[in-house]
């Protein structure tokens, strides 16, 4: 049994189609995934999948049980969404954000542990701790929102855009620390606008155009895939990512 | 000198009570985006829980302060449950969440109109301990009430407990991650409901402790609630939603307040406070320390 399962997903925004009718399985420690272009559903995929978003049929199941829509029970339960344009606490220092990561748990030397893992994966942000995090770069930021994703402790991370309006540089930080979450055990739901690197640390992938998934499979076949290529990784593949 | 001294010690006395009302308006803002308009008859009711203890139930006056603030505690969390949730489950608009607010202000205080009597009632001498009883203290050349000293102090510790709270504890900081952005902090697992439920019995709380204060230096009577927009207009002047922002708005006012009593003329007192607030919502809409419309979005 996959750990994530997608049947037949239908969402819509006052009247506007979202979603029609999305298939789609993540297994344990697998990376997977979503690419299309802008509007084509991959963000109100997450949403649904992390309980904001009420689908108008269809289902979502985390671990064979149905996600509803108590945010409590979803962290509980080890999804951790890590949202598009990262929503960190600027009113609160970096490290009352990563402690608000570990909200609901009270397993003090574990936490303790998951301290000292986002300040050796994330430097920067020891020497910030006790600053608003409002103040941070927008790479930064990402980083703490990728920390305070580690303090939650869920083994399941949806990440949404991470890459989004960030220097080259730190988008391979990024893509790295990826890898590095996949290392300590969490699968992941990667949506991305940089396809050609989504697609080189990804095991599978899926195509979502205008609300349906249109294509799907490994990572590396997409890649290779020639409508793929002219229409998603045409200018990026060229310019390196 | 002496008189400037005076009016200051008025004023920080009056302006500690505005800031107790004001943060209970500030803390809902801070979440839910609206004004509380019932807050003022919550605070009506707080002085009536007071009362009622101290005379009916002749309880110590410690005890007092206790029942009228679990109760209005109660009470501002129930009023949440039956009125507010239902908009916020159908996603009303936040015009909704006002008009409601106003209807239950309105309902409530005419049901204490229609059960206990329009006449205003004065906390007997009697019922008060010797420290809280009229007359003053003279300290150096002032002369301060007891009351007003009285309400200084518990009003100070009200509110350091209450920065406290917010500031260094887990559930605080839920209540301002919340009050950041909903969605991240439901993303941190933290339950919108719960953080709501929260702010309502913590307002509601400080909303009993200010009626009994203001029923004591003044009377209870069931129109209280609309003295109680004095320190609306503190939450808007300091910024809505910002809890120093309140506090800072309400000595703000207060002094400005005696101030203008005390060396203009106390009929121009309200015009100066209002005058205050329609010039904030022109110059500087989101307040002294509030938060921008963009933080918001």
């Amino acid at each position: 049994m996959s750990m994530l399962s997608v049947r037949d997903l239908h969402v819509s925004y006052g009247g506007i189609k979202a979603l029609r009718g999305v298939s789609l399985d993540v297994e344990q420690g697998e990376i997977v995934t979503i690419i299309g272009a802008n509007g084509a559903g991959k963000s109100t995929l997450l949403n649904t999948v992390s309980g904001f978003l009420k689908p108008v049929s269809g289902s979502v199941h985390f671990k064979g049980q149905a996600v509803g829509r108590n945010p409590t029970k979803i962290v509980k339960s080890g999804i951790c969404h890590v949202p598009e344009g990262r929503l960190i606490f600027a009113n609160l220092s970096v490290e009352d954000n990563l402690r608000l990561g570990a909200y609901l748990r009270n397993d003090r030397k574990e936490i303790a542990a998951d301290f000292d893992r986002v300040w050796n994966l994330f430097p920067r942000l020891l020497e910030r701790r006790k600053q608003l995090s409002g103040t941070l770069s927008g790479g930064e930021q990402q980083m703490l929102a990728m920390g305070r994703a580690l303090m939650t402790d869920g083994d399941f991370v949806l990440l949404d855009e991470p890459s989004l309006g960030l220097a080259p540089l730190l988008v391979k930080t990024v893509f790295d620390i990826i890898v590095e979450f996949r290392g300590l055990g969490k699968t992941i739901l990667l949506v991305e606008q940089n396809a050609f690197k989504a697609l080189k640390v990804a095991d599978r992938a899926y195509v979502l155009e205008q609300g349906r998934v249109v294509k799907e499979g490994k990572a590396s076949d997409i890649a290779s895939d020639p409508a793929v290529k002219a229409a998603y990784l045409g200018a990026k593949s060229e310019a390196g990512g | 000198m002496n008189q400037f001294l005076q009016q200051l010690v008025n004023g920080l006395s009056i302006g500690s009570i505005y800031a107790l009302m004001a943060v209970g308006y500030s803390l809902v803002y801070s979440i839910m985006n609206f004004s509380n308009f019932a807050h003022g008859s919550v605070i009506m009711l707080g002085a009536y829980f007071g009362f009622f203890a101290l005379t009916l139930l002749g309880l110590p006056f410690a005890l007092a302060f206790f029942v009228a603030a679990s109760g209005t505690a109660l009470f501002a969390v129930a009023l949440e449950r039956l009125a507010y949730k239902p908009l916020r489950d159908r996603k009303a608009p936040f015009l909704y969440f006002i008009i409601t607010a106003m209807g239950a202000s309105i309902f409530i205080d005419n049901s204490v109109i229609a059960t206990i009597g329009p006449t205003p009632k004065t906390f007997p001498q009697a019922s008060l301990p010797s420290f809280l009883r009229s007359g003053s203290v003279e300290i150096g050349s002032l002369n301060v009430g007891r009351v007003d000293i009285a309400m200084f102090v518990i009003t100070a510790i009200c509110l350091a407990a209450l920065v406290l709270f917010i500031d260094k504890t887990k559930m605080g900081k839920a209540i301002q991650a919340t009050a950041y952005n909903m969605k991240a902090s439901a993303l941190m697992g933290i339950n919108p409901g719960f953080v709501i439920i929260l702010v309502f019995a913590i307002g509601g709380a400080l909303a009993g402790v200010a009626g009994v204060l203001y029923g004591m230096k003044y009377q209870v009577y069931p129109q209280m609630s609309s003295i109680t927009m004095k320190s609306f207009i503190a939450a808007v002047f300091g910024g809505l939603g910002s809890l120093p922002g309140a506090l800072l708005g309400s000595v703000l006012l207060a002094l400005i307040e005696t101030f203008v009593s005390g060396y203009v003329s106390t009929q121009l007192r309200d015009l100066f406070a209002f005058g205050i607030l329609i010039a904030m919502l022109v110059i500087r809409p989101q307040g002294i320390m509030g938060k921008s419309m963009e933080d918001k979005a």
